[in-house]
């Protein structure tokens, strides 16, 4: 089990070695990258299938808690942990020149720090990830290399920036009342966290880790970016990097901050989010920024589904998450030649109906269309809000629903777009590469797969919720690691 | 408008921090942690500098993580600012400046490597001596302007010495321990030789972040011109 | 209430953080708003060591064999700061990085012209008409859709 670290080293490791190997062997640097997030996928696999009882803590190092940093790996991490390098492999820059290099060296260590911050079981270790994945987007963001992307990837850097001043902020003062960065041990001091300070902490953290999350108030940056940036960079940060970030919010709320009020602030900022990013996508002209505020919305929707209590709040979290880690990079990858403005794209269905059709299936998920599993995540979300009573998860309840007319509307004029006769004397645009199409349609199978398995699926992602909505198993795999160590 | 929101904003967070931090005692920490570390960490880690304790042995993988950071900003500089621009062969500096920096170019190398590889007996360590590092080959590059950094040499030391922290880390898991655990013989307290791998941490750690920041900033520094074909 | 030097050290260092955090928000310089960054990023740091300040304590540093002179400072926050200013370097130096590009692409650090030539140059990628542009002037018919560049959008 202690071979888990090698999913965040491993990556590390190739990072730091692929200029040099690139310099010796070209072929060399093409294999160092997808080798070794395959070697990644394997250690993942080998680990869940030797985890044996709800969750295991390594010690980092050979450090028991508290002293040292310690990875917590339970089936939901571990689920993420394997997300992380096939989502990268998809979507792996297939690159050459120095500069491809440079840009999978940033795409590794993109795939190591998250595979971090899916692991990580403290404070500020999850900080540092935080930040490494940071730095690595930042310069990816630049990599269609135009000014638009350095303008807008500045503005992100600032952002994200002062998001990280803020967080570390509240590390400072999770500290300053407890004297502890471990989470487990975190959630053994809930006297001295469930005051006002300790709220405060945490919306601090909230702000700060947010950012990635696409939360509001500080997701500024995203359409910006997502429409500067090349669709597989978007795709990346869209699909699996901001999934991570609302990962360690959960974590944070679930095992930490257990106070009610830090519930409703997600609620209430997962609520606003919605809103903002659907009616904003409804309002877009062109491809690449109307998927960019529909997944502000759709986080938004994650978001409000953590802040239900208890383990249907996880389960539907965990399924719309990764619902949206399927559809998101898809449609991505099908905007790629798609991305320009949406009035363009009148019969492109013709010239690509396999793309087209594509964009109708995950338009259907998306929007909640039985029997596609976009519909179940979408039923548990609504199950779990009506299940909590209060006027304040009723109201969000009704905004789910008319987000998700506006959803229909907007994407489904997208769509019969698509198919609609072309303008006389106007081509529309070309057919995605291949290499897009077929990673798209990799992932279309992946989702009528979900339909196929709707039911073991469904039963994986309870068992999943019910182990991780409760700090207990968290914290007595800490604490068995200490007495047994 | 705005201004006056964000003018309000900012009076705002002023206002709740310092309640905030008006509630904490200050000089009085809970020591939780730290308590623990004072107790067992020279026996543990064997290192007479219980930050470098805390930094390469409890924490190390907060370590690795900077390195990484430190690397993918690197990279990342590399990567937005284009392929090496055209030396600008400008006026020359004063000879004062040139014999000035050469003079300070051997100094200053032996003045990080010694904090770098006295980390773990005194203040200082990998970081520091590795910025003291950077500089001095930094140095001579401001006093001659019109001269280049060989980049290939930088990039060779910067991507072994990581590699070498990270082999090191993956020697312990290979030995049957965990990843990153100390191990070789912790040695005469407070000696040269003292508190296993930490050392050899330290001097990887040194060296690249010296040649990484003396890359970065010779980037940083190289004027804009028509890039290199 | 605590002692007035904590009080002063803990104002001192919240103050760095808010008047970078304000200088972030405010600046209309894209130069000066990396300066606000790393002043934030100190105050910040600053924050941080205090946490493990003690009265009458020594360094953690064993000078003198392996038994401790007396109470010792927390080396925790010690460690963490050095990793977080490490960090901040890494990302200031990107930032500046970022600086210079923008400045040889637009010619300009203004943080509204830069604005503006970022909706433009992303509308004009796009193939849309900026919104409230003259392209559509109120009041009068409105002007055949524009066609839209066709063919692929330069990867």
């Amino acid at each position: 089990m202690s071979s888990i670290t090698l999913m965040v080293a491993l990556p590390l490791l190739a990072a730091f070695v692929l200029p040099l190997a690139a310099r010796v062997a070209r072929p060399l640097g093409w294999l160092v990258g997808p080798a070794t997030l395959v070697a990644t996928i394997w250690v993942g696999l080998e680990a869940w299938r030797a985890l044996e009882g709800p969750a295991v803590t390594i010690a980092l190092g050979g450090f028991l808690p508290p002293l040292g940093i310690v990875f917590h790996v339970d089936e939901l991490a571990l689920v993420f942990a394997l997300a992380v390098p096939v989502a990268t492999l998809l979507l792996w820059p297939w690159d050459d020149g120095e500069e491809g290099v440079r840009r999978q060296s940033l795409t590794l260590l993109l795939a190591a720090s998250c595979a971090g911050l899916a692991l990580s079981g403290d404070l500020f270790n999850i900080y540092v990830f935080y930040e490494l994945a940071a730095v690595a987007s930042y310069g990816l963001a630049t990599d269609r290399r135009t000014a638009a992307g350095f303008a807008a990837a500045f503005r992100y850097l600032m952002l994200s920036a002062l998001g990280s001043v803020v967080a570390l902020v509240g590390v400072a003062l999770v500290y300053f009342l407890t004297g502890t960065l471990n989470l487990a041990h975190l959630a053994t001091l809930q006297d001295e966290l469930s005051n006002p300070i300790g709220l405060a902490a945490f919306l601090f953290l909230l702000i700060g880790f947010g950012v990635k999350a696409e939360m509001f108030p500080v997701n500024a940056w995203v359409p910006e970016v997502y429409a500067a940036a090349s669709r597989r960079v978007s795709a990346l940060l869209a699909g699996l990097v901001s999934k991570l970030a609302v990962l360690v919010l959960v974590r944070m709320l679930l095992v930490v901050f257990e106070q009610p009020e830090a519930r409703v602030a997600l609620l209430v900022l997962g609520t606003v989010g919605v809103l903002t990013g659907e009616f904003a996508a409804w309002r877009a002209k062109d491809m690449a920024r109307m998927l960019a505020w529909s997944s502000i919305g759709q986080l938004g929707l994650v978001l409000m589904a953590f802040s239900i209590s208890g383990t249907a709040g996880v389960a539907a979290g965990l399924a719309v998450a990764l619902h949206h880690l399927v559809v998101k990079p898809a449609l991505f990858l099908l905007a790629e030649r798609w991305g320009g403005a949406i009035e363009a794209l009148k019969g492109a269905g013709r010239r690509s109906p396999l793309g087209a059709a594509l964009f109708v299936l995950f338009a259907l998920s998306l929007v909640g269309i039985p029997p596609l599993p976009g519909f179940w995540a979408k039923y548990l979300l609504l199950g779990g809000l009506a299940g909590e009573g209060t006027s304040l998860y009723l109201a969000g309840a009704l905004v789910v629903l008319v987000a998700t007319v506006v959803e229909a509307n907007y994407l489904f004029r997208t769509a019969a777009l698509l198919y609609a006769r072309p303008e006389a004397g106007t081509q529309p645009p070309a057919a995605n590469s291949p290499l897009a199409l077929g990673t798209a349609t990799l992932l279309g199978a992946v989702l009528v797969a979900g339909v196929v398995w709707v039911v073991p699926l469904g039963a994986g992602i309870e068992r999943i919720a019910a182990v991780a909505a409760d700090p207990v198993p968290y914290v007595a795999s800490a604490l068995a690691l200490v007495q047994g160590g | 408008m705005r201004n006056l929101a964000s003018l309000l904003f900012i009076v705002g967070l002023a206002f709740l921090l310092l309640l905030v931090t008006g509630v904490f005692e200050f000089g009085n920490p809970p020591m939780r942690v730290g308590q623990g570390i004072q107790q067992v960490g020279p026996q543990e880690v064997g290192a007479a500098n219980l930050v470098t304790a805390v930094v390469l042995g409890y924490r190390g993988i907060d370590t690795l993580g900077e390195l990484s950071i430190l690397f993918a900003a690197a990279t990342a500089g590399g990567f937005v600012l284009g392929r090496h621009r055209l030396a600008r062969s400008g006026a020359e500096a004063g000879f004062v400046l040139r014999t000035g920096a050469d003079l300070l170019f051997p100094l200053l190398l032996v003045v990080g490597l010694y904090i770098v590889l006295h980390g773990h007996l005194t203040p200082g360590g990998g970081f520091q001596g590795g910025v003291i590092i950077a500089t001095a080959f930094f140095v001579p590059l401001l006093a001659r302007p019109g001269a280049a950094l060989d980049h290939r040499w930088l990039a060779l030391v910067e991507g072994l010495a990581g590699a070498a922290f990270i082999a090191i880390g993956l020697l312990a898991l290979y030995r049957g321990g965990e990843f990153l655990q100390p191990f070789l013989e912790k040695g005469d307290f407070g000696s040269l030789v003292s508190a296993g791998t930490l050392p050899l941490l330290y001097l990887a750690v040194g060296l690249k972040v010296g040649a990484e920041l003396a890359g970065l900033l010779a980037r940083l520094a190289e004027p804009a011109g028509e890039e290199a074909a | 209430m605590s002692d007035p030097i904590g009080q002063v050290l803990f104002a001192g260092a919240i103050g760095l953080v808010v008047i970078g955090i304000g200088g972030i928000v405010l600046s209309r310089h894209l130069f000066r708003m990396v300066l606000a960054l790393v002043i934030a990023e100190a105050g910040a740091n600053l924050l941080l060591v205090l946490a493990g300040f003690r009265w009458d304590a020594f360094a953690p540093i064993l000078t003198q064999g392996v038994a401790a002179p007396g109470p010792m400072v927390d080396p925790v926050p010690q460690a963490m700061v050095l990793t977080a200013i490490v960090i901040g370097v890494g990302v200031q130096a990107l930032a500046l990085s970022l600086v210079i590009k923008v400045w040889e692409c637009y010619g300009t650090l203004d943080l509204a012209e830069v604005r503006e030539r970022l909706e433009a140059d992303l509308a004009g990628q796009a193939g849309v008409p900026l919104p409230g542009s003259t392209e559509r002037p109120a009041g009068e018919r409105p002007l055949p859709p524009a066609t839209a560049p066709a063919g692929e959008v330069r990867q």
